[in-house]
Order: C-alpha cells, then structure tokens, then sequence
C-alpha cells in the first residue's frame, strides 16, 4: 500500500478510536503502548472475521447446514433409498431434512422459503423457479386379474373402457390430474367415475372390490402388484398412453451445491432405479390466431 | 363479497389456472379485490394504453386520425391475424390500423401506432391518468424478438417446455410491459367517463374496444344478448388476460381485468380462456347484488 492512504488510514482509525496509535517523529513511527494493547485484540477480532465468512462460505456450498427436501409419494422405496445413498456420498456433513409432499405443496413451500429443493410433476407453474432436467416415467395400468384387458401383454388405453379410474386428488397435482384424464379420453378411455386414492392397500382395496384399473408405473408397482399377486396384476399401456414428468426444482437464485447435489442424485435415481428417460420431444405445435404471438 | 371472492378462487383452480381480478362498478366505485395489485405482464393488453394514447394526441392536433400509413410487408411484426397476417402491402388511416389493433390484436398494426406516438408517449399518458404501476418498456415486436431469442432453435414448439416458460423474459413483469388488474380497471373506467379524452374520442375509443371479436374469455362470462361486452385480451405462453367493462341494460356499467397463468404450458386451453368469463361474472354479479342490496 502506498504511504499516503495508509497513514490516512491509521488517522481515520485513531480518530475512530480516540487513541493514539503510533508515535511520529520526523524520522521513524513507533507503536504505542495503547497501540500495542489493541494490536492482540485486532488480531483476534480478524481471525475470527476470516472463520465467520468461511462458515458463511460453507453454508452457501452446502458443507454444512440443513438442507430441507421433499420427493413425491409415487416414488418407489428403492429410488428414494438410492437417492439418499448417492447424496449422503457428496454430502454427508449435511443434515437432510426430507419430506414427502404433493407437488402442490411443494411449489407453496418453495415460495414460502419453507422448502429448498424438491421434485414435482410436470406440468405445473414454474414461475420462479430453476428446474433440473424433466424427465419421463411410463405408466402402466394395475388392474384385476380376472378383467378382460388383463389377458393382453400390453393394453391399449380404450381397452379400460366401463372401468373406473384410480387417481390422487386433483390437489395434489391439479395440472397433471388434467392431464391425465385428458391423454386418456384422447387414447380412447374415458372412464364413467374417477375415485380418488393414494395409498397402496387402499389403491389394490378398490381395484379388487370395484373393479377400478389405477395408473402406476411400473417400478412403483406396490409390493403385493408384482406376478404373484393372484388377484390385481400390473400391465404396460400402450398407444398414445399418459406418462409421468418429473424434474428437481429450486427457486431462482437459491440453487447452492448442496441443492444441486439434491437435484442431480434425484435424477440419477430416477434414471437408474425407475427406469425414467429424457422428456419425449414436444409434439407440433399449431398455434391457433388467437394466440396472439407469432414466433 | 368474501362468498364471491372464495368462488372466484375456486373457479381459477378449476380451470387450472393462478389468476388475479379486480372489478369496478364505474359509477358508486364499489369494488372487488381477488389481487387486484398484482404486478401482470400486459402482453397485447397493452394495445389499450396505445390507444388511448393515440386518441389523445389527436385530440391535440398532434395527428390526424384519417392520416393514411403505409404498411410494407417488409419487417411487419409477426403475428397471426390482421396486417401482420397478410402477404401484400397496404395503406390504411391511423384510426383503421387502431381498429385492426383492437379487433384482432394485430401486431404489425400495433407497432406502427406505436412508432406514429411514441413508446414515451404511452408512459406519459398512462403516468397522467395515475396508474403508477403500468409501464411499456418495448414494442410489441421487440417483445416477441425477446421470446424467440429465449426460445432458441426449435423456436415456437419449445414453448411448451418447462425450462423454456422458466427463462422467457416475456413472461417476467420487471423485465416486459407491466400493469396491474387495478391500473387497468382505473383506465377503462376514466374511458368510460370520458376523463381519458374527450367525449368525441372516448366514443371513438369505445367503439373499437367493443368490436373485438374474440368470444372466448370476458363475453364468455356474459350469455345475455341485452349485455354489451368490450375489451382487450391479452396472451403469451402460459398467460392469458383480458381488461374489459360489461354494460347492462339497466345501467350499471362493471370495469373488469383478468390476468391469468396456467400451469400446462399448452397453447390451446379452452377452460383456462373461459375462466376469464366465469370469474369476471361472479364478481360482477357480486357487485350489482351489492348495489341492488343498498339502493
């Protein structure tokens, strides 16, 4: 530092003080005594300035801290359990706080800072917010054994007709809900009722006891679902069938490491153990008049 | 009213849509708030500010409104309807390019009024009649040219993507034109009392704004052949708006203003154009209850 400013410096600080710093002759500067007091305490006070922005610094690369995370209930046990395993790899001087939560409430407690990481149901409204990349889970349908489409290998959505549908509330996800039914209708099924239900047992309950067919993909297929079920079995739909989207999602400007590292070890899972894949290619798209835009 | 504000709410979510009203009866200043200050991009709402503007300097001798543009189809403004549609050169008067603006929400019509008063012009005039949250930063062209640019190669057929809704700059009120449901309703009810312009050109104004012939949104609302309906809707991917008063034969006179955002990012959404109706009915009839309740 050139000497101007720095004595301009120990000045404003002596002034700051009211104590004197230094003693000045013509010649040389020496420390006073007071000086020499302080010197040990500002010491101290900066190495412990250097400690608290290292804290800050951490905290923001997610080396420490809390880190608050949701996942959807359609996920399997397995892919939940891979996703801990791979993020407690990268971070595991980190407490994770996780809860299972709708996509709808997710998106209420990102806005609310109450959440920092989660991963929702596309489509939903992603004012705000970053988004890791989407990607696609098949949906297979589970329905009773003794059901005609039950017979097929693979079952068109038209094949379902006269069943009803198991679906979650339409709160908890109302644009996929949508969504669902719509793809559906379009595929050929329109079911006469929709009955609303999330729980495993309680889905297999009214499959078998209503003859309702519930949409499911295939790796969160409940337990008893699988081939030695001797009542409810579990098909792949075909033609035009509906899909689950999925992606990690944060709020804008508040993706730290350890929310990327959330984001990324719940794609892999979603990869590895779901059997997810990259988002289809978007359909064409006919813009109609009023649309108002033109690109 | 709160019995009308929690209907209002339930029909957004029906719809699927996060919405935001506000509803003036233009003569006791009775009012309905469901985020009435919500700042909302305006997209083609906008093209009421242009008007206004327009009718305003012409009450000032500043521009004659049979005053002939020529339109080249050279570097028109895209947009699917009106003269930013067409294929060949044309010549029109201010006030037909108006009319063009407000009927079909012609784009390359807007712009060239645009360029004709002054994107300051439109600031100014919307500053003067005290909406100190109603602001155009582009035209409506440069608009678009930010969304193609955040769209990127695939151009129009990315917008259904999630990552794409997340970056468009369009779709941020600080970065695009800006108002809110208050501010809107505010304009169209000094419209209506001729504290805009002057009789004669609020007239004029009138006029146009009830030649629109989009039947979708705020006239969906209002099934009744003695009801008069005038507006200006709005829309970009996601978003859907429409400012607009409803006449009744009996007198009353409502300014409603609708923006909206839907979760799906499909372009043809029905149910989430109609809302726009629904809800501005529900309020409508909420304040004329009103009225009827206290005369």
């Amino acid at each position: 530092m050139a000497q101007p400013p720095l004595s301009q410096r120990i000045q404003r600080l002596e002034r700051e003080l009211g104590v004197r710093l230094f003693e000045r002759t013509s010649r040389q500067v020496r420390i006073t005594e007071a000086g020499r007091l302080l010197l040990a305490q500002a010491r101290e006070v900066l190495a412990r300035s250097e400690s608290f922005l290292a804290t800050a610094r951490r905290v923001r690369d997610g080396e420490t801290g809390l880190l608050r995370a949701a996942l959807p209930p359609d996920l399997s046990g397995e892919t939940v359990a891979a996703l801990l395993s791979d993020f407690g790899r990268r971070h595991s001087g980190l407490e994770l706080e996780l809860h299972e939560l709708s996509t709808a409430q997710q998106l209420d407690r990102l806005a609310a800072h109450e959440l920092d990481v989660g991963v929702v149901h596309h489509p939903c409204d992603v004012t705000g917010l970053e988004l890791g990349p989407v990607l696609r889970r098949e949906l297979g349908v589970l329905l009773p054994r003794r059901a005609r489409a039950a017979a097929l290998e693979e079952v068109p959505p038209a094949a379902l007709s006269g069943h009803d549908l198991i679906l979650f509330p339409r709160a908890a996800a109302p644009a996929l809900y949508d969504d669902l039914l719509t793809t559906c209708a379009r595929a050929g099924f329109t079911p006469a009722a929709v009955r609303h239900g999330q729980g495993a047992s309680f889905v297999r309950g009214l499959v078998l006891s209503a003859g309702a067919v519930a949409l499911c993909p295939r790796d969160a297929l409940p337990l008893s679902a699988g081939d030695g079920d001797p009542e409810v079995v579990w098909r792949p739909l075909s033609g035009g069938a509906p899909a689950l989207r999925h992606s990690a999602a944060w709020l804008r400007g508040r993706g730290n490491a350890a929310v990327h590292a959330f984001a990324e070890a719940a794609t892999h899972a979603l990869r590895t153990t779901a059997g997810a894949t990259p988002d289809a290619p978007p359909r064409p798209l006919h813009l109609r008049p009023a649309s108002e835009y033109w690109l | 009213m709160t019995d009308a504000l929690a209907r209002i709410h339930a029909a957004f979510s029906d719809a699927g849509v996060t919405g935001w009203l506000h509803a003036l009866d233009i003569d006791s200043g009775a009012q309905l708030d469901a985020g009435a200050d919500q700042p909302v991009c305006t997209a083609s709402v906008h093209k009421l500010c242009v008007l206004v503007t327009l009718h305003e300097q012409a009450a000032a001798g500043l521009l004659d409104l049979t005053e002939q543009v020529e339109c080249p189809p050279e570097g028109r403004t895209p947009g699917p309807t009106g003269t930013a549609a067409m294929l060949d050169a044309a010549r029109l008067s201010l006030r037909d390019l108006a009319y063009l603006m407000m009927a079909v929400s012609d784009n390359a019509a807007a712009d060239l009024l645009l360029r004709r008063v002054g994107l300051d012009a439109v600031n100014a005039t919307t500053a003067r009649l005290g909406l100190a949250r109603t602001r155009a930063v582009h035209s409506f062209g440069d608009m678009l040219a930010t969304m193609k640019e955040d769209a990127g190669p695939d151009g129009a057929r990315a917008l259904t993507d999630p990552h794409v809704i997340t970056r468009l700059r369009a779709l941020d009120p600080a970065r695009t034109n800006r108002s809110t449901p208050r501010d809107m309703t505010r304009l169209l009810g000094a419209v209506w009392r001729d504290e805009a312009c002057t009789p004669e050109h609020g007239a004029a104004v009138r006029r146009i704004l009830g030649l629109q012939v989009w039947p979708h949104r705020l006239a969906s609302g209002f099934p009744f052949d003695d009801v008069h309906v005038a507006g200006k809707t709005g829309s970009l991917p996601t978003l859907r708006n429409e400012v607009g008063v409803v006449e009744y034969p009996d007198g009353g006179r409502y300014a409603v203003a609708v923006f909206t955002r839907t979760a799906q990012t499909a372009a043809t959404l029905p149910a989430a154009d109609a809302v726009i109706g629904t809800a501005a009915r529900i309020a409508v009839d909420a304040l004329r209850a009103e009225a009827l309740r206290t005369r």
